[in-house]
């Protein structure tokens, strides 16, 4: 009878007779209740958001670009995994919401085809030959968007090819209208703010200059906006002859000191008293900040509406999908970025100055303040910090991790968009820290409870 | 003040309460049983040496077994007949082991927890004659993976423990079987862990509870005060409960990954080990019996009972449909095969588990990762797992685990995340026993 027990306590030592029933130490037997369907489900309501608000923006053909996108991923994720015959767990629900991310970042205005083409890229490239959700290593929407960027770049960027610099957007008397389409567009006269520029009878959509268009010219000392950031007298300028201005804008910029800016911003309202203070050139011919937050500006589908996303993503934060360390260590490192990194003005008569610090500009902190803002405001940034970079699969799982990788998109992200010319930074930065999540994964290691500082890294 | 407050901890959820069908029931009697099975090895080590034939008849509270080397004595937790000699499952390191045990029938009615007199003059007696006294009882500590407790203050001593915690937490869900100890004896439990206290000679000894729960310990805070007890009430988090995490709490010191508490030199017990030490050392009752809880939607009839060791764990829930757990729903195990109330039967509940949804793949949501108690980076040590890892494992620390199942709580994507962890500690145990010159220290 003294025979020692069994050691081990695997249910394989128990006799045959004596086995019970079920052995299995399942615990815990309580299980919270959301699942992974859920957070895709919650994460697809949430995106829904901007999509809203590009349906407004953009009119029909936002739309029908989200609907050939979002079906477009499901059938053939669908097809995929039928003609393969691997099971697919997870597959549908995250197929979707796949699908209505890519849809975000594509413009309203492109032909039927490319939808579905980055489809097939995201569902197949991105995500299927990973092995599925859960075994990706970059964000699959953002493969899709990159494979038609590389292999449509006229069609994505350049919405006419008589107007290459601009984009439509329907007009404030169009909004609503069924059968308003952004394709059928045309130039409106001094443009002021969205909710003041209506279309001429005849067309939908008015066209607006890409501020990013504006910036870089600014940024890279080839705009014709000398002083960019300083508080030109345009007249004497212009009479002097060092302000060169293209012609488009010539008639816009002349009218610009009578014209009445109610809403403008502090930094451009002239004082009460003393003489009229001349305006920053660059910033006149951006849009107002309040277009630039609610939405009224080039971009693709779900980019623009600012304020929106915001919302929806603190909602994500709140539910616990996202980590709040991440879009914040995103948007702060793209800030801090645009602050400090150097940007060429040309001067009269053809010098270029380098000017590093633009935020702290001779022309006072609201001039820099201002100019850093638009550099965020004016490209995907809060979309990619919001519901791209923070695609769970293909960021670290760490919070220091995570706030690595932020810091790395919206650095790489800012970095790019000042000095080199590609049509999507903020896209390619998170695609490029994905590649490097497994390194920052293998690299970031919080210590342990009760290890000592340095055995995270160095235990044998 | 009652009680003094305290911090908390990163990670960590907050569960469901679930206890308000037992929070108030008190303690009462179990009905009278067809049979004990009694393992003659409730602690990890030898089994004790039966001291009865097959056929013989024994009262309540008789020593039918005789440990030493490690095992306790048993004893009859209630008159009856010796039917035979059999083995029984028992619960060690979470999961089923068979060991020897005596089987009794036609057994008397059990009674409630009876009062009784003190017969020894513990508070004049020395550490070495209490210590002894202990040692006569068969008493063994009343948590998962039981030890003796002669054995338990031998290594106290040895470590120089000199803060001894009383936990009572007990922050799992449905279990209350230490809040009624407390409510209805706390006076005896506040003495059994003074008892303690002065055996392993600690210099300070702590009570700590449930902070929503202080209003209801009135009673004891006299007795505490007399045997210059401690008191604190933490706000309630899950595994606060868990002995590392509340020294962590308490005291600020982590206790290094696969140490004990007692390395760190404190030593943590709970109430009902209490309860019975003081049972045993005042008033000679041999330890047969303990509180425990039966709760869930499924049971018959919940509520706090005073149950002999040895009653199958399927028998107190009525005719509930497995799985039934024995212990709380975050750690405890399913029952099967007959398996006994033991000391570390603190519950045993019928709750309504949904047979858990099918595993899918890791979406690296990092949740487990956010709510581990030890900042186990959890989804990588599921990565290790499925690799099989182990050293790496090893090396990240995995011993450090807690075993509160709060990542497989929390997993989405319903990943048996705390088995699987439960998995690689035991094979770096077992690397480390099959070769123990090469493993690290
Ligand atoms: S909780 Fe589950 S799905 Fe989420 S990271 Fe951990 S293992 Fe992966
Ligand atoms: S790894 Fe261990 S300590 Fe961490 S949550 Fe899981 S069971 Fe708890």
């Amino acid at each position: 009878m003294n025979e020692p027990e069994s050691t081990t306590s695997s249910a394989s030592e128990i006799p045959d007779e004596n086995r019970p029933p079920i052995v299995a130490a399942q615990s815990p037997f309580l299980r919270a209740p959301e699942g992974a369907r859920t957070i895709f489900l919650v994460t697809f309501a949430a995106a829904c958001g901007p999509l809203a608000a590009g349906l407004f923006l953009f009119g029909w053909r936002a739309a029908s670009v989200a609907a050939l996108s979002i079906f477009g991923c499901a059938v053939i994720e669908r097809i995929y995994y039928g003609v393969t015959r691997v099971p697919a767990l997870l597959g549908r629900s995250h197929a979707w919401l796949t699908g209505l991310l890519l849809a975000l970042t594509l413009p309203a205005f492109v032909d039927w085809y490319i939808p579905l083409i980055a489809a097939a890229f995201a569902i197949i490239v991105g995500k299927a030959i990973f092995g599925g959700v859960g075994h990706f290593l970059w964000q699959p929407a953002l493969v899709g968007r990159l494979a038609v960027t590389v292999l449509f770049p006229a069609e994505l960027s350049i919405p006419f090819a008589q107007f290459p610099s601009d984009w439509p957007i329907l007009a404030s008397n169009r909004v609503l209208r069924v059968e308003a389409d952004v394709r059928n567009a045309g130039r409106v006269e001094n443009y002021r703010r969205w909710r003041r520029a209506r279309a001429a009878e005849g067309y939908d959509a008015i066209l607006i200059t890409r501020p990013t268009l504006l910036l870089a010219r600014l940024t890279r000392g080839e705009g014709p906006y000398y002083g960019a950031l300083a508080f030109v007298d345009l007249d004497a300028a212009q009479t002097k002859g060092d302000l060169r201005l293209p012609d488009e804008y010539a008639e816009d910029l002349s009218t610009l000191p009578e014209a009445p800016l109610p809403e403008a911003p502090e930094a451009i309202t002239p004082p009460a008293t003393g003489p009229p203070r001349p305006r920053p050139a660059a910033l006149l011919q951006l849009p107002p900040l309040n277009d630039m937050l609610y939405g009224a500006r080039p971009g693709g589908i779900g980019e623009t509406s600012i304020v929106i996303i915001v919302v929806a993503g603190l909602y994500l934060v709140y539910r616990n999908y996202v980590k709040a360390q991440l879009p914040l260590a995103f948007i702060a490192s793209a800030w801090c970025v645009v602050a400090i990194a150097p940007i060429y003005l040309e001067g009269p008569a053809g010098t270029i100055r380098e000017l590093w610090l633009p935020l702290l500009t001779s022309e006072g902190l609201d001039v820099g303040f201002t100019y850093v803002n638009y550099q965020l405001f004016s490209c995907e940034l809060f979309l990619a910090a919001f519901f791209l970079s923070t695609e769970m699969t293909s960021r670290p799982v760490t919070t220091g991790g995570q706030v690595i990788f932020g810091i790395g998109c919206g650095a790489g992200a800012m970095l790019l968009k000042l000095y080199m010319d590609v049509p999507i930074p903020c896209y390619m930065a998170v695609l490029a820290m994905n590649t490097l999540t497994p390194t920052i994964e293998a690299l970031w290691r919080p210590r342990v409870l009760g290890q000592g500082f340095w055995s995270r890294w160095f235990a044998r | 003040m009652l009680f003094r407050r305290y911090g908390t901890f990163t990670g960590g959820i907050d569960l469901p309460d679930e206890k308000h069908s037992t929070l108030d029931a008190p303690i009462g009697a179990w009905k009278r049983p067809e049979k004990l099975l009694l393992p003659l090895a409730p602690c990890r080590g030898a089994s004790a040496r039966p001291i009865v034939q097959p056929g013989e008849n024994v009262t309540t509270g008789e020593r039918i077994a005789i440990g030493g080397n490690g095992a306790v004595d048993i004893f009859a937790p209630l008159a009856g007949r010796v039917a035979k000699l059999t083995t029984a499952p028992i619960v060690r390191r979470r999961a089923m082991a068979m060991v020897p045990a005596i089987e009794l029938r036609d057994l008397s009615r059990p009674t409630g927890i009876c009062a009784l007199s003190e017969v020894f003059d513990w508070k004049n007696a020395s550490a070495e004659a209490l210590r002894a006294r202990i040692a006569e009882g068969g008493l063994t500590t009343h948590r998962s993976d039981p030890i003796s407790l002669a054995r338990w203050i031998e290594r106290a001593v040895a470590k120089k423990c000199d803060v001894l915690i009383a936990n009572v937490m007990e922050g799992e869900p449905f279990v209350t079987s230490a809040h009624r100890l407390l409510v209805e004896h706390g006076a005896d439990v506040i003495r059994g862990l003074a008892i303690l206290g002065r055996c392993m000679g600690a210099v300070r000894t702590i009570l700590v509870v449930d902070q929503r729960r202080t209003d209801d310990y009135r009673e004891l805070v006299a007795p505490a005060r007399t045997y210059s007890i401690v008191r604190i009430a933490l706000e309630p988090k899950y595994p606060l409960g868990a002995d590392n995490i509340l020294l962590k709490v308490l005291r600020r010191r982590e206790v290094p990954p696969g140490s004990s508490p007692m390395d760190v030199g404190t030593a943590v017990i709970d109430a009902a080990t209490c309860f019975a030490t003081y049972r045993q050392v005042a008033c000679g009752a041999p330890q047969s019996s303990r509180v425990v809880t039966v709760s869930g939607d499924r049971v018959e009839k919940s509520g706090n009972f005073w149950v002999p060791f040895g009653i199958a764990c399927e028998s107190l829930v009525g005719r509930a449909e497995p799985p039934v757990i024995h212990g709380g729903p975050m750690t405890g195990v399913r029952t099967g095969g007959d398996l006994p109330t033991g000391p570390s039967t603190d519950a045993v509940l019928a709750i309504n588990a949904a047979a858990p949804a099918a595993p899918t793949p890791c979406i690296r949501c990092s949740w487990c990762t956010d709510h581990c108690p030890a900042r186990l980076n959890v989804a990588a040590l599921n990565d290790m797992f499925e690799l099989a890892e182990i050293d790496r494992a090893r090396r990240a620390g995995v011993l450090a685990c807690v075993d509160c199942g709060v990542c497989s709580y929390v997993c989405p994507a319903r990943l048996p995340l705390s088995q699987r962890v439960r998995q690689l500690k035991r094979a770096i145990y077992e690397r480390r026993e099959a070769a123990p010159l090469f493993s690290e220290k």
